[in-house]
């Protein structure tokens, strides 16, 4: 956004770099600022008509479609209007230009959870068309549901980086399964356990439940195994981006992370 | 350099304040020229003659009278806490509340920002000390009709008075555009100004304290030389160039410096 000058390195927005074009960049980027902070002596509309002027954008056709898709009532003074409301505007005002890169901080928080949902929904199709958009959040299902790479930053430093599809296929799968009766049960986790392919991460003698991990490499053989064992239930974990995060942020070791990507 | 919908909102946001000052201040001066009566200040002077105040008296004129008091405090005082407040609200309490963001989200550039604002800052000051210049002509016209005055010696107490507030504007403008918090901007925004003007107010008080003349640029406004016709130009210059350099200082600063948006 050229607010502040890096301290080592350049920043560039379609090659240009963000400090010395910082108002050639804007001109195709759309911001939305994770502290809704709107000049208070003004109507909602005053702000729009005011950004419009700024942006020097002529027509008003997508402003007022953007308008009517997040339901914004901007007739009454910006001091006045609750959060959510607030934020509505903020989001107006950052996608009105139609711009080719967004960068949202935290867009969806103070919206309730339709609007979340329609705001998700918008990302999505905005992605469709061919737009750039960095989204930084604390919610994981928003991430999960509009991102592609996803990076995790700890104390100012970039810990983790990868593509949700390919990290998908590199995981390790879990499954939840239940076998009908003790002697199978037994059979089933002697084969488990003496199988490198497969971890057992958790069972349960009494009712016969069982956590197996394995690599998606390893998926048909889990299957092939599983045909001749009564099983009375069978259930996949799905890959939780939160469990990731975690696995980052619970280790407390203070310290260094650069190197690590 | 000057962006129409930028002055507008600023317009907006700060001439209700603009007006107040410039009410209470053409006031002051109506009533002030209006209540004069050469008899009972010179009995006064009498009075007070050999006692400290009689520095603060000065001559027994019309526009001595005013040079001693409506000149050195309160067409000083009030135009001061005008500026002060003015030019925080035009700069630091943006970035310190945020709300500057919208502005640099769009392609304008932040010396186009500074300018404007500054800009704003100029002219209500040119304006507020034209409408009191013209309401004090016209009510020495109305009441001292048969005082004997010097209208050009009145104009140029008013010019004076002018590029003294020029100067200390850019003082404050330049900790608005220099701090990032509202409360950094207001202790050296504020605190030089009311600082000269004590200086300048304990130094006519007695002869001991003269020294204290020289530490405040309210001392280049100097009326006893624009009455006696003395030579008077070069300090008035030299507040005009103050007031420039930092205008110019407030730009450049504001160009280069990371904002915490």
């Amino acid at each position: 956004m050229g607010f502040s000058k890096p301290q080592q390195g350049i920043v560039t927005v379609n090659g240009l770099d963000s400090w010395t074009n910082t108002s050639t960049i804007q001109e195709k980027l759309g911001y939305l600022p994770g502290e809704v902070a709107l000049p208070e002596n003004l109507t909602g509309k005053q702000f729009i008509q005011m950004m419009m002027d700024l942006r020097k954008v002529k027509d008003d056709t997508l402003c007022k479609k953007l308008v009517d898709f997040f339901e914004l009532d901007a007739a009454g003074k910006v001091k006045r209007m609750s959060l959510g409301t607030k934020r509505k505007l903020a989001i107006v005002t950052a996608f009105m230009h139609d711009p080719d890169v967004l960068v949202l901080d935290e867009p969806t928080s103070g919206l309730d959870p339709i609007m979340q949902q329609r705001f998700i929904d918008f990302v999505k199709e905005e992605k469709k068309r061919g737009k750039t958009i960095l989204l930084s959040s604390h919610i994981f299902t928003e991430v999960d549901a509009t991102c592609d790479e996803i990076s995790i930053i700890k104390d100012g430093y970039l810990i983790s980086s990868f593509n949700k599809q390919e990290q998908l296929k590199m995981t390790e799968k879990v499954f939840n399964l239940t076998v009908q009766n003790d002697k199978h049960y037994t059979q089933l986790v002697q084969k488990f356990e003496s199988n490198a392919a497969f971890h057992v991460l958790f069972k349960n003698d009494q009712t016969n439940d069982l956590q197996i991990g394995c690599y998606p490499s390893d998926l048909s053989k889990l299957i092939q195994l599983l045909i001749d064992f009564p099983i009375s239930s069978f259930s996949e974990v799905p890959f939780s981006l939160e469990k990731h995060f975690m696995e980052f942020y619970d280790r407390r070791v203070g310290g260094d992370y650069r190197g690590n990507d | 350099m000057i962006n129409g919908t930028i002055f507008k909102q600023t317009l907006h946001a700060n001439v209700k304040l603009w007006l107040m000052f410039t009410i209470v201040l053409t006031i002051l001066q109506v009533v002030m020229i209006a209540v004069f009566d050469a008899s009972t200040l010179t009995d006064v002077s009498h009075l007070v003659e050999g006692t400290a105040l009689a520095g603060m008296l000065g001559k027994t004129t019309l526009l001595g009278m005013l040079a001693s008091t409506f000149y050195s405090i309160h067409g000083v005082i009030f135009p001061i806490i005008f500026i002060i407040m003015t030019a925080n609200s035009l700069i630091a309490s943006q970035v310190d509340r945020g709300s500057m963001v919208y502005l640099l989200s769009t392609p304008t550039k932040r010396s186009t920002i500074i300018v404007t604002q500054a800009f704003y800052l100029i002219v209500a000051l040119v304006i507020m000390f034209f409408m009191e210049t013209i309401a004090g002509l016209v009510t020495i016209q109305v009441f001292q009709s048969d005082t004997d005055i010097v209208v050009a010696d009145f104009v140029m107490l008013n010019v004076g008075l002018l590029l003294l507030m020029f100067a200390i504007s850019g003082i404050s403008f330049f900790f608005s555009s220099y701090c990032n918090l509202t409360k950094n901007s207001l202790a050296f925004g504020a605190g030089i100004q009311i600082a000269f003007f004590l200086c300048q107010l304990l130094s006519s008080v007695d002869e001991s304290l003269n020294v204290l003349n020289y530490l405040t640029i309210n001392a280049l406004f100097d009326t006893t030389a624009i009455l006696d016709g003395e030579h008077y130009w070069w300090k008035l210059i030299i507040l005009f160039g103050i007031g420039l350099v930092l205008y110019i200082a407030s730009l450049e600063v504001f160009k280069r410096k990371d904002l915490p948006l």
